[in-house]
């Protein structure tokens, strides 16, 4: 395999990866507000915020995925030619957010869901059940960072 | 002081004017009324004075406010007033005029026969409802028996044959014929349809053997099937049937059509709802209160800036009541009323967010919003970004009128806009890099390490700030040691630490993070008894070090952030690049760069919101603020439904 197709494997882990996570956690989420919503339809704003939230792995990922992709050049000028180092470099870099990015959105999506359930009980307190969710994403955003920091750290 | 003193009040009055000293006080609305009866207080009066009751009239009123509600449930089930997104988190009100909304109170002893009306279309609905399942049921069934030609009145015994309608699973069918073959002289069988793997026919056998009949049709589970009360062929039927349903979806129209010309009543109950909930929330306060046989006996709480209104307008108004005022005692739980004054007050929707504050602990939200505003900024930090935002902002504020936390947390966006497009000018974002400029300060493309030193150092900022407002708890508390040992060794130890890095002060950092240090394993174990367990816990206390750690670290989520709109917004122009070049090309360039854009900033704002907020609660309240006050609920008019236009001056 020659560097730059070792370098497309890291760019399409990046993007499924992380997409799976947050398919999962954003389906997750929107069962359990679809169940609300049957009993309360005006509550349909306050759980799409919270459906949206375990998206942003998946989002991250696409991120990921875009920058190794404008740096070898698929988007925009001509493809470079990659060592197999190099190629290796970028598989690695990319490996931080598809593997957080799939496990975060995840557990982001559970619990979000059980904010879903807060938001039913006291819809009032929807702050707090987006707080919840948020310090599953911080290790995402971690990940994404290491992941930004190491693309760029590649020398071409 | 952000937190508002209050003030807790007395009002003594006599008996004719309760009435109107409680329309007084709902009009003001500054005076949270408290139970006499669980209060302190109680206990002195308890021997002059005898509790009141608010009586019968509270049951009657909430009776009429529940037919109300039934009534704007009922309607809004089957012509629901659609309330867009923005709506949905704001609630948005009907809007009516004084006159108007005198005009339909006016009309308040309507609601019983609306009431009634509704109570019975509902009734004829659930009937019709009840009866086209029913028939639905019945149709599904027959449905498949259409080629049998026989009617269905006739498939019964007679003196000679049996008849009837049976169903058997398919795989026992072959053995089903041979055990009839063998044991029954004659019968007649015609498999009328094959569904789901069960086998349905139509029977004919003789009258005296019934009985063996049966046997194999048990052996066999070959279950019978009836149609009682049809007659004629089953295509007839189902026609007849078909017939029913389309006469039940017309009844149900019609009764639509009833509900539909009862809506027009909806504004009117709206506002009935409205008048008759604050009727209700009067007479019930009356349950707070204590009585002789002539006068009664408030207590509450009031706001001190207030205060002085309401003795102005109880001396106007009243003959009789006398208001005496003072001070919380120590130790008395009194309610919180936040007040910031000017841009501060857009992030008190943050701090409620969190909690109210305790009645002696600091309001952290003057504290909080500069921070708050900066981070959001390098959050999102692309101009053509904060400037949408703010615009959009402005005109969801100036389109609905909106009130408390809604409106805060319009006015922090914008302001948030206003911080995103000074970041973007520094940063050099405009909706990504669509229009090139250079960056002001330097791009964190360029050099993301840079930007992340300076988001550890503006971290590093936010905790210390956060550490010395802790200290000058203490120090106000008339602790001055708790703060030199909890906040002040820490600081020198910290610093210390940090300093370690940089060869040139590291003669100076070692004795500081050796001193901090020692310090904290001195002090850090006093509240534990016997010197083992003081310094074993001072020892452990210096593990802390790593929640430090952590704090300051996840300030990365600043640039992490920063990058992750940026780089969005680049990916949406190249991918619109792609398609440029013909003139549909360019058409759908528009397209892609417009919906991208839009779909970045609701998502980047979403997260910047919601990261920044967690920075201040997870990093900066935990170094000082512990929340769990009660918030100030005052006695006043709400609005479910209604609002009402302010009278024109004039």
């Amino acid at each position: 395999m020659t560097g730059t197709e070792i370098a497309l494997i890291g760019a399409a882990l990046a993007v499924a990866l992380a997409g799976i996570g947050s398919a999962i956690g954003v389906g997750i989420v929107g069962q359990s507000a679809a169940g609300l919503v049957t009993e309360d339809p005006d509550k349909f704003g306050q759980t799409l915020l919270l459906q949206a939230l375990p998206g942003t792995q998946g989002i991250y990922g696409l991120l990921a995925g875009f920058i190794i992709m404008q740096n070898i050049g698929i988007i925009g000028d001509e493809l470079l030619e990659l060592t197999v180092p190099q190629g290796y470099g970028f598989l690695m870099a990319a490996l931080p957010i598809a593997i957080v990015g799939l496990v975060s959105g995840i557990y982001q999506g559970r619990v979000s869901a059980a904010a879903v359930g807060l938001v039913a009980k006291r819809p009032e307190e929807l702050g707090k059940g987006i707080v919840y969710a948020v310090m599953v994403e911080t290790y995402a955003v971690l990940a994404l960072l290491a992941t930004i920091m190491l693309l760029f750290g590649i020398p071409l | 002081m952000p937190i508002i003193e209050m003030k807790k009040v007395f009002l003594l009055g006599h008996r004719e004017e309760r009435e109107k000293i409680f329309s007084l006080l709902h009009t003001l609305g500054s005076v949270e009324l408290l139970d006499i009866k669980s209060g302190a207080a109680w206990e002195e009066f308890k021997t002059l004075l005898e509790p009141e009751h608010a009586g019968e009239t509270v049951s009657q009123t909430e009776s009429v406010l529940s037919d109300i509600r039934y009534c704007l449930d009922f309607f809004q089930r089957h012509f629901p007033v659609k309330k867009n997104f923005v709506e949905q988190f704001t609630g948005a009100k009907l809007e009516l005029s004084r006159e108007d909304f005198a005009e339909f109170i006016g009309r308040l002893e309507q609601v019983r026969a609306v009431h009634e009306s509704c109570y019975r279309a509902e009734e004829k609905l659930a009937l019709i409802r009840n009866e086209e399942t029913q028939t639905q049921n019945l149709l599904e069934e027959l449905k498949p028996w259409i080629p049998l030609s026989l009617p269905l009145e006739e498939i019964k015994d007679g003196s000679f044959t049996t008849m009837g309608l049976y169903t058997a699973a398919e795989e026992n069918l072959d053995n089903f014929l041979a055990a009839l073959s063998e044991k029954v002289s004659a019968h007649y069988l015609e498999v009328v349809f094959t569904e789901n793997k069960y086998v349905s026919f139509f029977y004919s056998g003789l009258a005296q053997e019934e009985q063996p009949t049966r046997d194999i049709f048990k052996e066999y589970t070959v279950t019978s099937v009836s149609f009682p009360d049809l007659e004629g062929t089953p295509a007839h039927n189902i026609d007849l049937l078909q017939q029913k349903l389309d006469d039940l979806a017309k009844q149900r129209e019609s009764t639509l059509q009833e509900v539909e010309a009862l809506v027009e009543y909806r504004p009117m109950l709206m506002a009935c709802h409205d008048y008759i909930a604050n009727e209700l929330q009067k007479i019930e306060a009356v349950d707070n209160l204590a009585r002789t046989e002539n006068s009664f006996l408030l207590e509450g709480w009031i706001p001190a800036p207030v205060l002085n209104d309401l003795e102005v307008a109880i001396a106007e108004k009243t003959d009789t009541a006398v208001l005496a005022a003072r001070d919380p005692e120590p130790g008395e739980d009194f309610p919180v009323l936040l007040h910031n004054s000017g841009p501060i007050e857009a992030y008190e929707v943050v701090t409620k967010l969190y909690s109210t504050p305790r009645k002696s602990e600091l309001d952290p939200t003057p504290f909080m919003a500069p921070f708050f505003f900066v981070f959001f900024g390098i959050c999102l930090s692309d101009a053509g970004y904060g400037l949408i935002l703010s615009l959009l902002a402005l005109y969801i504020s100036r389109k609905l009128n909106l009130e408390g936390m809604g409106k805060q947390l319009i006015y922090l966006l914008f302001l948030g806009g206003i911080s995103s497009v000074f970041f973007g000018i520094l940063f050099g974002g405009y909706f990504g890099d669509l229009i090139t400029l250079p960056p002001l300060w330097f791009n964190p493309l360029d050099d993301p390490m840079r930007m992340l030193f300076y988001c550890f150092a503006i971290g590093l900022v936010h905790i210390y700030f956060g550490m010395g407002v802790q200290a000058y708890r203490n120090i106000k508390a008339g602790h001055l040691l708790n703060a030199v040992y909890d906040q002040g060794f820490w600081f020198i130890f910290l610093n210390g630490l940090i300093l370690l890095m940089l060869p040139e002060y590291a003669a100076v950092a070692r004795w500081m993070a050796i001193g901090g240090g020692v310090g904290l394993i001195l002090t850090q174990g006093r509240n534990q008894s016997g010197i083992i367990l003081k310094f074993l816990s001072g020892l452990l206390s210096l593990y802390n070090i790593t929640g430090y750690l952590s704090d300051v670290l996840s300030y990365s989520r600043l640039l992490a952030l920063g990058l992750a709109s940026l780089v969005i917004a680049s990916a949406i122009n190249a991918m619109s690049e792609m398609v440029a070049g013909s003139i549909i090309g360019v058409v759908i360039m528009a397209l892609v760069l417009m919906g991208g854009h839009l779909f970045n900033i609701v998502i980047s704002t979403l997260s910047s919101y919601v990261h920044t907020s967690r920075l201040q609660y997870i990093e900066f309240f935990s170094k000082f603020f512990e929340g769990g006050g009660k918030t100030f609920q005052p006695f006043r008019a709400e609005s479910s439904y209604i609002d009402l236009a302010e009278p024109e001056e004039g």
